[in-house]
């Protein structure tokens, strides 16, 4: 498999000559993309409203009670710990990390002007210097590929629940100028919208809006479209369940709204896939 | 004949009600949601802990386990269908509780009342372990005594134990009608009943 993959790019590299090159240092930065399962949302006119069984009934009916006895038996000395803790040797590592990156983007930087000057094969020479250059950045890729690898693992590992909202499109009626996003943990964000950014919705681009982490449990996101300084009233209400560990994204696609407000958004959402390929 | 009719007519409407009753039953019973084997199984109180810290740490990354209760009734093997647990937060100096049920975290909720306990040491021993110590002394007594039950059975550290106040423990609460209740501090780390007492 991974010798037909790297006889693959090789007989496409001699078809490509030169351009190969650049291409090859934009792909040592690509990141495969999976596909994921996107699934769509419904954005409601109205905030549902979902029976909310009591909780922690004892701790409430009791509460001087209990409040009695910590305060009763409260110690008022507290030691900590303050000594230091070791670094984490892989933090060590990522400087050696970028020492190879910056070294291996020099090789690839040289070989793109030896290319560059290289105008005729005339030789069997020349074309084993170009087999060696190929194998040279097909070793380039690998290495890269590995230390991405080792980044996505470190950081990707530890993922918390999380949520990512995007807007895309731009209504087509409505003008607009910002959008409010209200979790049920009370927090809210407002995001003005640039002439920039609205300039990137008409063209087919995408703009972020919110990233955080939120509780995994079905809840209701408010969204507000606003026209003016402040968000406008007609909201319409998403429920989502994140999934734990997870980052999920919701896209909200503002192309369908009209005059109705935001309850006509198409929403849709899927899990983002942090997977080493 | 028109009470020979009458009866015929009765007949027919009662079978025809007893079909149509029938024919509702097959449809709700079609219609009805699976009902799958984990759903609303009474479960220790570490069952839960996994997602309610998961959305603790999402809600505050300095969240730490304070309290927990029962939040459905017990059954006698220290098992209920749903659990509270309440976190804290020092850097928000806020409380925030999860009701967790089959896995899923059903309610969230700040808590509107200042309740700053320490946080419960690891380790602690599941339900199921505090409330066989328990029953082994003076639960069990106390059910055959009064007709009790038991009625609440919560975990938290710094409170009830006098002699060693920073221990984590589990404490039960009996009730009887007509009696006071009965408290009995299990230690959550030794499995051990360390006080009893009525109030």
């Amino acid at each position: 498999m991974t010798t037909t993959h790297h006889a693959m790019s090789r007989t496409s590299a001699r078809a490509c000559g030169t351009a190969l090159l650049a291409a090859a240092t934009l792909a040592i930065t690509a990141i495969p993309a999976r596909a994921a399962t996107v699934t769509e949302v419904r954005v409601e006119r109205t905030r549902p409203q979902n029976d909310k069984p009591a909780t922690l009934r004892f701790l409430r009916e009791n509460r001087d009670f209990l409040r009695g006895e910590l305060d009763r038996l409260r110690e008022k000395r507290v030691q900590r710990d303050g000594g230091a803790t070791a670094i984490d040797p892989r933090f060590l590592a990522y400087r050696d990390m970028v020492a190879q990156v910056i070294t291996e983007r020099d090789s690839v930087t040289l070989a793109a002007a030896a290319q560059s000057q290289r105008e005729l094969l005339s030789s069997v020479t020349q074309l084993g210097d170009l087999e060696a250059q190929l194998d040279q950045l097909d070793r380039t890729l690998a290495a890269q590929r590995s230390r991405l690898g080792i980044l996505q693992n470190d950081f990707t590992g530890d993922q918390r629940t999380a949520l990512a909202i995007v807007l895309s499109g731009v209504p087509q009626t409505t003008p607009l100028s910002q959008v409010a996003i209200n979790l049920e943990d009370g927090s809210s964000v407002s995001v003005p919208l640039s002439d920039a950014q609205l300039d990137a919705l008409r063209k087919g681009g995408a703009v972020q809006v919110f990233h955080g982490y939120v509780e995994p449990r079905e809840q209701v996101i408010e969204v507000s479209l606003g026209t003016g300084q402040a968000a406008s009233a007609n909201a319409g209400y998403v429920t989502l369940e994140p999934a734990r560990d997870r980052l999920t994204l919701l896209r909200l696609d503002l192309s369908t709204v009209r005059d109705e407000g935001a309850a006509a958004i198409h929403a849709t959402t899927w899990l983002n896939d942090a997977r080493v390929p | 004949m028109r009470n020979g009719s009458g009866s015929t007519n009765t007949r027919h409407a009662s079978a025809l009600r007893g079909g149509t009753a029938a024919l509702a039953l097959i449809f709700a019973l079609a219609c009805a949601r699976p009902v799958a084997a984990s759903d609303d199984a009474p479960v220790g109180a570490r069952a839960g802990l996994e997602i309610a810290t998961a959305a603790a740490q999402s809600w505050a990354s300095d969240a730490v386990l304070i309290y927990l209760e029962n939040d459905e009734a017990l059954n006698p093997g220290g098992a209920a269908t749903r659990w509270g647990y309440l976190f804290y937060s020092a850097s928000g100096q806020k409380a925030r509780g999860y009701s967790v049920r089959d896995g899923h975290v059903v309610t969230a909720s700040n808590l509107d009342m200042k309740f700053e306990a320490p946080p419960v040491a690891a380790g602690w021993i599941d339900s199921d372990a505090a409330i066989a110590a328990a029953a082994n002394e003076a639960g069990k007594v106390f059910k055959q005594d009064a007709g009790g039950q038991l009625s609440a059975m919560l975990l938290m550290r710094g409170a009830f134990d006098e002699e060693h106040p920073d221990r984590t423990t589990w404490t039960l609460v009996y009730t009887a009608p007509n009696q006071p209740s009965l408290f009995v501090v299990v230690d959550a780390s030794a499995g051990k009943v360390r006080r009893t007492w009525r109030g």
